[in-house]
């Protein structure tokens, strides 16, 4: 071990972070994605722009658009506009939803006839589409309930209690944030050691490495520890983003999370190392690593859906990277917080552990200390 | 004047044909990174797996679980008692719990309001939602007879909520924006690192016919990117159905690349190395994705971001792209797109322009 050699280097690494001011963006761009996707991601829909063409005017037709018009889920309008002229406006992307009320509406209802409501929905953005869909559904039938009510139809009746687990207000903030917290460790640090190594072999500076007296897995560990110490803090910047400005509960062992996110960070330098000692160029470098963390890291992070639910090769491939495993430790620990004592957090954990042994291992027998 | 044009150009299609790393890279952006994230997510529920418990004889409850089917729901599991039930919703071996209570039945016969009970994990919250909403139209279905009134409910342009096309679209307008941005500040920051670029700049040569060409070659890879991104996975593999005019789209896609090349421009004029490029290209991307309105739509944002949003040339291509794939919106409908990314696009390539073509 010549730590002199390797305490020179790791002090090298550190003055270039400081001089390049990259510093900076060791703290801006975890804490930026963070606020971004934030305040920015709302799975729930509200002021949805919903027309409402009443051909009724009748005492229930106006109780049905008033529940719309009290609704914070709708930005309700009501009008007397053609069907088609209705239809123009939503392809030109004005409304999201139109509701036609029938003409004889109330008189139907009154001899006891079927009566049918249309409703239209862009079903652009598929998953908008499907939640206003349901919305809309449950703001009519509960208006149907009612007058069912006055009208004196009796019957029974099945009303859906829901409790959430975990998370009782289904805040967004509580079902996004943690996930966050995976996808930034996972894209930040790569992003920084991705160009550690092939900065140099651009350079022809890793003629330096190839004639010192440094071995292989000393030349990776001087290149990894500036940028793991430095993301070290980020653990606790983003937790508490997490808890104080988005105002996530903790439930779980700090130590656990914060255990599970070093090894988690070492992981995600080792991705951008690997990447770094297989390519040649600074670009493509840059563009693979964005590719290969991005995109995974937000598909299986557990933030749009359960891995549970996945199927076929979208469920292989999402077992396949680490995000998943470091995702549930968190989720756990800020929502359910059963910790070490369920069976598959401490699986989970292991798993974590041998991702950063094989990549750190793999690293050390790909990086080449010689000319070919 | 031309001759230089097209020399450059070409040897910047050169150089990038000739380094194979990236040529590589392109490629898999453009094909199979766009194929997993199409591939990946499915919104509607599927395999959702349920949990019973049943203190009723089991009439109505079973009636009830026997419409929760394949391919969305697994067959449902019945527990003895609550805590069971909860304990297996905490591991994630359950996402959805149902339970029957003893007086469900007996008030649901007698024309009392009947209450089922829902446990939700909502770690999974967009799926809970989904699934609750599955449930309650389950359950509405179910004493519809009582209701005197018939929803038609309509999704227009995607009657069938298929996310694949959806997704994969999505991730091709942000691999042209990434790529774009990378590639064309990458290119100058290159020669800037190089030191050629200030020599560049010295020659008896206009600097913006060599800033025009260099860029056009960056925007001419993306755009043969984008062909084969339509041709392979989005109309290849995921037959996303085309409602309005293919070349609508490609001159919308050209615009809107040149617009981003703008601000590959300004990147390079502002950092010294690829690793800064990086970075700040990271930090100026996001912001432009996130106020692009793919993930919430505009009107749904803060007031800030709703006005900070009409700044972004990404708002209206995807906007545009949209109207274009999946409403089929008339071409003049869409001169607010077209309008807003040729306005952005201007601006931003005349500023990248002039902090770039400046010699110190």
């Amino acid at each position: 071990m010549k730590r002199s050699v390797v305490k020179a280097y790791i002090l090298k690494e550190f003055t270039e972070l400081f001089r390049s001011k990259l510093i900076i963006m060791v703290y801006l761009m975890p804490s930026m994605i963070m606020l971004l996707f934030g305040y920015g991601i709302h799975m729930e829909v509200t002021h949805a722009r919903t027309l409402i063409i009443d051909n009724d005017q009748s005492h229930f037709s106006r109780m049905l658009t008033a529940k719309f018009e009290h609704s914070t889920y709708f930005n309700a309008e009501v009008t007397l506009m053609s069907e088609t002229e209705a239809l123009h406006r939503i392809k030109q992307a004005k409304a999201d939803i139109i509701v036609i009320i029938p003409s004889s509406f109330e008189k139907r209802l009154l001899h006891g006839q079927k009566s049918e409501i249309g409703v239209f929905v862009d079903g652009a953005f598929p998953n908008r589409g499907m939640t206003m869909e349901s919305y809309v559904q449950g703001v009519i039938l509960d208006t149907a309930q009612q007058i069912g009510g006055t009208l004196g139809k009796r019957g029974g009746m099945i009303t859906v209690n829901s409790r959430n687990l975990f998370n009782q207000a289904m805040r967004d903030e509580d079902a996004i944030v943690p996930g966050l917290i995976g996808l930034v460790l996972l894209v930040a640090p790569a992003i920084l050691s991705a160009l550690m190594i092939v900065k140099e072999k651009e350079r022809g500076t890793i003629f330096n490495f190839y004639a010192s007296p440094l071995g292989r897995g000393e030349f990776l560990a001087a290149k990894l520890i500036p940028g793991f110490l430095l993301h070290s803090l980020n653990i606790f910047i983003l937790f508490l983003w997490a808890t104080e400005l988005f105002g996530v509960p903790f439930r779980g062992s700090f130590w656990l999370y914060w255990l599970a996110a070093e090894i988690y960070i070492l992981i995600s330098l080792s991705i951008g190392m690997l990447i770094s000692v297989i390519t040649k160029q600074q670009i493509v470098a840059v563009v693979l690593t964005i590719i290969i963390t991005i995109i995974p890291g937000f598909l299986y992070s557990g933030i749009l859906m359960p891995i549970s639910s996945m199927a076929g090769e979208s469920y292989i491939e999402a077992h396949l990277f680490p995000v998943m495993y470091f995702n549930h430790i968190v989720y756990d620990s800020f929502l359910a917080g059963t910790g070490l004592a369920s069976a598959k957090t401490v699986e989970y954990l292991g798993i974590l552990i041998l991702y950063a042994v094989i990549f750190l291992t793999l690293g050390t027998f790909l990086l080449k200390k010689e000319l070919k | 004047m031309s001759r230089i044009f097209w020399v450059v150009f070409g040897k910047e299609t050169l150089s990038f044909l000739r380094s194979i790393g990236l040529v590589a890279a392109v490629l898999y952006s453009f094909t199979a990174d766009i194929y997993i994230a199409g591939k990946g997510i499915q919104i509607t529920p599927r395999n959702v797996k349920i949990g019973y418990v049943d203190d009723t004889g089991g009439g109505i409850s079973q009636k009830i679980l026997s419409r929760l089917h394949k391919p969305e729901f697994l067959p449902p599991r019945r527990f003895k008692s609550q805590e069971a039930l909860s304990r297996a919703i905490f591991d994630k071996e359950i996402l959805v719990g149902i339970l029957f209570d003893q007086d469900f039945e007996k008030d649901f016969r007698q024309g009392k309001k009947a209450q089922l009970n829902l446990l939700l994990d909502a770690t999974a919250a967009s799926q809970s939602f989904t699934t609750l909403g599955y449930l309650q139209n389950i359950v509405m279905d179910f004493s519809r007879p009582n209701f005197p009134v018939v929803i038609k409910s309509h999704k227009l342009f995607n009657q069938n909520a298929d996310n694949h096309s959806f997704m994969a679209l999505t991730e091709m307008l942000s691999v042209i924006t990434l790529l774009i941005v990378i590639l064309t500040a990458v290119v100058f920051v290159r020669e800037k690192e190089e030191g050629t670029w200030d020599i560049m700049l010295l020659m008896p040569v206009n600097p913006k016919l060599i800033i025009l060409a260099k860029s056009l070659s960056q925007v001419m890879i993306v755009m043969a990117g984008v062909l084969l991104a339509l041709g392979f996975v989005i109309f290849g593999a995921f037959d996303t159905p085309m409602n309005g005019s293919f070349w609508a789209f490609m001159l919308l896609t050209f615009f809107y690349s040149f617009s981003s090349a703008g601000i590959g421009l300004f990147v390079a004029a502002v950092s010294k190395s690829t690793m800064q490029v990086a970075q700040l290209s990271i930090v100026i991307m996001m912001p432009l994705i996130f106020l692009s309105g793919a993930w919430t739509p505009i009107y749904a944002m803060h007031p800030v971001l709703q006005f900070l949003s009409l700044f972004s040339p990404l708002r209206y291509y995807i906007e545009g792209s949209e109207s274009i794939f999946f409403r089929g919106t008339d071409l003049i409908d869409l001169w607010p797109y077209f309008g807003g990314v040729l306005l952005l696009g201007v601006l931003l390539y005349w500023y990248g322009f002039r902090k770039i073509g400046k010699l110190f």
